[in-house]
C-alpha cells in the first residue's frame, strides 16, 4: 500500500467541545487504501521552520466514495492549535496513510467493545463506522462503546453515536455526564458482573488509561487491541525516534523496542513493557499545568 | 546531493516518495558490528526549528544489514554510503573490513561521535589523536573511498579536520548533531530520557556554515558539508562557503521528497544565474562583506 505526500484541502473545520476541533479534508489519494487506526503526518507550519516537525494524527472518519477524511483534534501546544485555527479552503501538507489499522473481528458472533478515553474517540470513530457497516451490521446490539472524559463540555456530541445503534456507555470523572467513573472502571462493573462478555477490545486513550486497561485485561482471554502514541518525527520508519519498550518474548530481560509508526500504532498491550514506560512517562503531564506561559 | 545518515533509514523506507536512483547517493543509518537496541524514550524532543533526539544509534547490525537491508536498495538503483560507528578502534576496523567485501558499496562514512567505551566514554571525535586512530584503522581495512564525519562539540573542528585528512580520509564531511539539551520547566525533568541529546534541524545551519567554512579552509581534500538544509537556498550557502557537495538530514523527516526538491531547486539556481556547472558556483565565497546584503531578488 503505497503512502503518498499530498496537498489536503480542508473542506470543513468545525469546533466539536471544548478544546476539540474536527477537520473534514479533501486528500484523494490518501484515503483509498487508508484504515482504520492508521494515521497522517501533518505539517504545521505553512512557511517557514517553526514548529518544525508534522503531528501525526489518526483518522477519525474516512469517506471513501468522496476521497475525504476526518480528523478530530485536541489542542494541547503550538501546533494543534495553528491546525485548530487553519480556515477552509486553505491545504495542508499530508503523509499516509501510515502503521499498521485494527485488526477487524472475525465475524459478527464476536462481542466487541470500543473503550475510548477523551481525544481517544478519534481512531475508534473510524473503526465503529467499519463495524456498523460490515461484521456488525446486523448485529449492532454486540458493539459496546465505552466513551468517557474528564468532564461535560470535553465529550464530543453523543447523538451521533446514538444513532449507530450500539451499546453506548458515557462516563466522566468528575460525574457531569453519565455516570462518574473512568471508562476502564465502566467497562470493569458491566464485564465482572456478567452483563456485558467479551472477546474483542479496541481502546484509545490517555497513558493512565492504557496502562489500567492493560493491567485489568491481561489474563482475561480478551483479545486487545489499543492505539498507542509516541513522539514521532518522520511517521514512516527512518528516525526510530517513536520507540516504546517492548517484550522480548525469547528473552524477557533483554532490552528491546517498538516503533510506533510502523509497528503499531495499534499493539496488543502485551507486548508493551508498561513497567518501564510508567517512571518516565506516566507521572501526571504537564498539561495541568497553567497555560500561556 | 546525498542524504544524512539516521535521517533516511535504510533508504527503502522512502520509496514511495522519492526515485533513490535520482540521489547522488543515500547514507544509510550507523551499523555497528552487532545489532544495537537504542535509548529509552522518549527518545525525541522538538525546539524552536530544531529537533532534538537521542535515539541511541539504534540499527539492526552489519550482518542483518548486509542480508536485508543493502540487496533492496542496491536493487532500487541507489548509490549506498554506509555509515559506520564502533566502541573501539578496532570495532571501527573490522567492520570496514566486512563491508569492503561486500559488492556495490560506494563509500564509508565513518561517524566518530561516538562515544569511546573503553577509554571513559568519551567521543572519539573530540580528540585529534582518537579521531585519527580510528581513521588509520579503517584506512588500512579497506580500499574503499572514505568519509570522516566531524563532530561540532570540539573546541577547534579545523585540528580535528586535519588529523584525521592526515590519518587518511579521503574526504571530510560535517556536522554531526550538536550537543544540546531540553527541559520541561513544569515537571522539571528533561525532555528525553537521556538528558542530553544531538541537535539537528535549521536551527543548527549557522553553526554547521561556520564549521564547513573553517574546515574548508584547514583541509585540501574535499568537504561535504551538512546541518539544517531544509531549502536550496541553504545548500547554496554551503556550495558557496566551499562544501562540494550536501548532505539532506532533518528537512527529510518534514517532508519525505525533500532532497529531490533540493536537487531540483539548485538546478534552476544555477540555470538563472548562467551558470553551466555547479563547480563554477562552489567556494566562490566573497569574503568582503559589503552593503547592502540583498542586493537581487531572491531568484529560487
Ligand atoms: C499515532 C498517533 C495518532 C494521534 N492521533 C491524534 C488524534 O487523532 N487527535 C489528536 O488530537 N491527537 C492525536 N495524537 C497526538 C498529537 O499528535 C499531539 O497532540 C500533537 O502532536 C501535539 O502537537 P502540539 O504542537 O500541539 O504540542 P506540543 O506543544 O509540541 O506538545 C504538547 C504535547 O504533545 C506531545 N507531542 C508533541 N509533538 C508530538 C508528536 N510529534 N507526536 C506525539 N506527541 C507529540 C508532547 O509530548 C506534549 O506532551 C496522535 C499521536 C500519535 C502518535
Ligand atoms: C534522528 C537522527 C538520527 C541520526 N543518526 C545518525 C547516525 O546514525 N550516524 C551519523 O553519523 N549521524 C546521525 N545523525 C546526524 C545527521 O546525519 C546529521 O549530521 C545532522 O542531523 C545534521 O543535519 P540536519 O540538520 O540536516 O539534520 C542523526 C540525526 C538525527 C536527527
Ligand atoms: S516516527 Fe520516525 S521512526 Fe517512527
Amino acid at each position: 500500500m503505497p503512502r503518498v505526500l499530498e496537498k489536503a484541502k480542508i473542506l470543513e473545520t468545525q469546533r466539536e467541545a471544548e478544546g476539540i476541533h474536527r477537520l473534514v479534508l479533501y486528500a484523494p489519494r490518501i484515503v483509498p487504501t487508508a484504515r482504520p487506526g492508521q494515521f497522517v503526518m501533518i505539517r504545521v507550519a505553512s512557511e517557514g521552520s517553526d514548529p518544525l516537525l508534522s503531528r501525526p494524527f489518526s483518522f477519525h472518519r474516512l469517506h471513501k466514495d468522496d476521497g475525504l477524511f476526518e480528523i478530530l483534534l485536541r489542542v494541547v501546544g503550538t501546533g494543534t492549535r495553528i491546525l485548530s485555527q487553519r480556515p477552509p479552503g486553505s491545504t495542508l501538507d499530508v503523509v499516509g496513510p501510515l502503521g499498521r489499522g485494527f485488526t477487524p473481528p472475525s465475524g459478527p458472533g464476536e462481542t466487541v467493545a470500543l473503550v475510548a478515553g477523551g481525544i481517544g474517540i478519534a481512531p475508534l470513530w473510524a473503526l465503529l463506522d467499519e463495524l456498523t457497516a460490515k461484521t456488525h451490521k446486523n448485529h449492532r446490539d454486540q458493539l459496546y462503546v465505552f466513551y468517557g472524559a474528564r468532564t461535560r463540555t470535553e465529550l464530543v456530541p453523543l447523538s451521533p453515536l446514538k444513532r449507530l445503534g450500539v451499546s453506548l456507555v458515557v462516563s466522566t470523572d468528575d460525574g457531569s455526564a453519565g455516570e462518574q467513573a473512568t471508562v476502564v472502571e465502566a467497562l470493569a462493573r458491566r464485564h465482572e458482573t456478567g452483563m456485558v462478555p467479551l472477546d474483542r477490545l479496541y481502546a484509545c486513550g490517555s497513558l493512565p488509561m492504557q496502562v489500567s486497561l492493560a493491567r485489568w485485561a491481561s489474563g482475561r482471554g480478551i483479545l486487545v487491541e489499543m492505539s498507542l502514541e509516541s513522539m514521532m518525527a518522520c511517521g514512516i520508519g527512518a528516525c526510530l525516534g517513536c520507540a516504546l519498550p517492548a517484550v522480548d518474548p525469547e528473552d524477557p530481560q533483554a532490552e528491546r523496542y517498538v516503533h510506533v509508526c510502523t509497528d503499531g500504532p495499534v499493539f496488543d498491550p502485551g507486548r508493551i513493557r508498561w513497567d518501564k514506560i510508567q517512571p518516565v512517562m506516566a507521572r501526571p503531564l504537564t498539561s495541568a499545568s497553567p497555560s500561556g506561559l | 546531493m546525498l542524504t544524512a545518515s539516521g535521517t533516511f533509514g535504510y533508504g527503502l523506507e522512502f520509496g514511495d516518495f522519492v526515485d533513490l536512483s535520482r540521489l547522488g547517493g543515500v547514507i544509510v543509518k550507523g551499523i555497528s558490528l552487532r545489532p544495537r537496541p537504542g535509548n529509552p524514550p522518549p527518545r525525541l524532543a522538538e525546539t524552536p526549528s530544531g529537533l532534538l533526539n537521542a535515539i541511541g544509534l539504534e540499527n539492526v547490525g552489519v550482518e542483518k544489514f548486509l542480508t536485508d537491508k543493502l540487496p533492496p536498495l542496491l536493487k532500487r538503483g541507489a548509490v549506498v554510503l554506509v555509515n559506520i560507528l564502533g566502541e573501539s578502534v578496532e570495532e571501527y576496523g573490522e567492520l570496514a573490513r566486512i563491508l569492503s567485501a561486500e559488492a556495490g558499496i560506494a563509500a564509508l562514512e565513518i561517524n566518530i561521535s561516538c562515544p569511546n567505551v573503553k577509554e571513559g566514554g568519551m567521543a572519539f571525535g573530540t580528540d585529534a589523536a582518537a579521531a585519527a586512530r580510528v581513521v588509520a584503522e579503517v584506512r588500512k581495512n579497506t580500499s574503499l573511498p572514505l568519509i570522516t564525519k566531524l563532530s561540532p562539540n570540539v573546541t577547534s573542528i579545523a585540528e580535528i579536520a586535519r588529523a584525521v585528512v592526515e590519518a587518511g580520509t579521503d574526504i571530510v564531511s560535517c556536522i554531526n548533531t550538536v550537543s544540546a539539551m531540553a527541559v520541561d520547566p513544569f515537571s522539571r525533568r528533561p525532555k528525553l530520557a537521556n538528558i542530553i541529546g544531538g541537535l539537528s534541524g535549521p536551527a543548527v545551519k549557522p553553526i554547521a556554515l561556520r564549521c564547513v567554512y573553517e574546515v574548508v579552509r584547514a583541509v585540501s581534500c574535499p568537504v561535504i558539508g551538512i546541518g539544517g538544509i531544509r531549502t536550496a537556498l541553504d545548500a547554496l550557502e554551503f556550495l558557496v562557503v566551499g562544501a562540494c557537495a550536501v548532505q539532506v538530514g532533518t528537512a527529510n523527516f518534514v517532508r519525505p521528497t525533500a532532497a529531490l526538491e533540493i536537487l531540483d531547486g539548485i538546478e534552476r539556481f544555477l540555470r538563472t544565474q548562467g551558470l553551466r556547472a555547479v563547480t563554477d558556483y562552489i567556494g566562490t565565497l566573497d569574503t568582503q562583506c559589503r552593503f547592502p546584503f540583498a542586493e537581487e531578488a531572491c531568484p529560487v
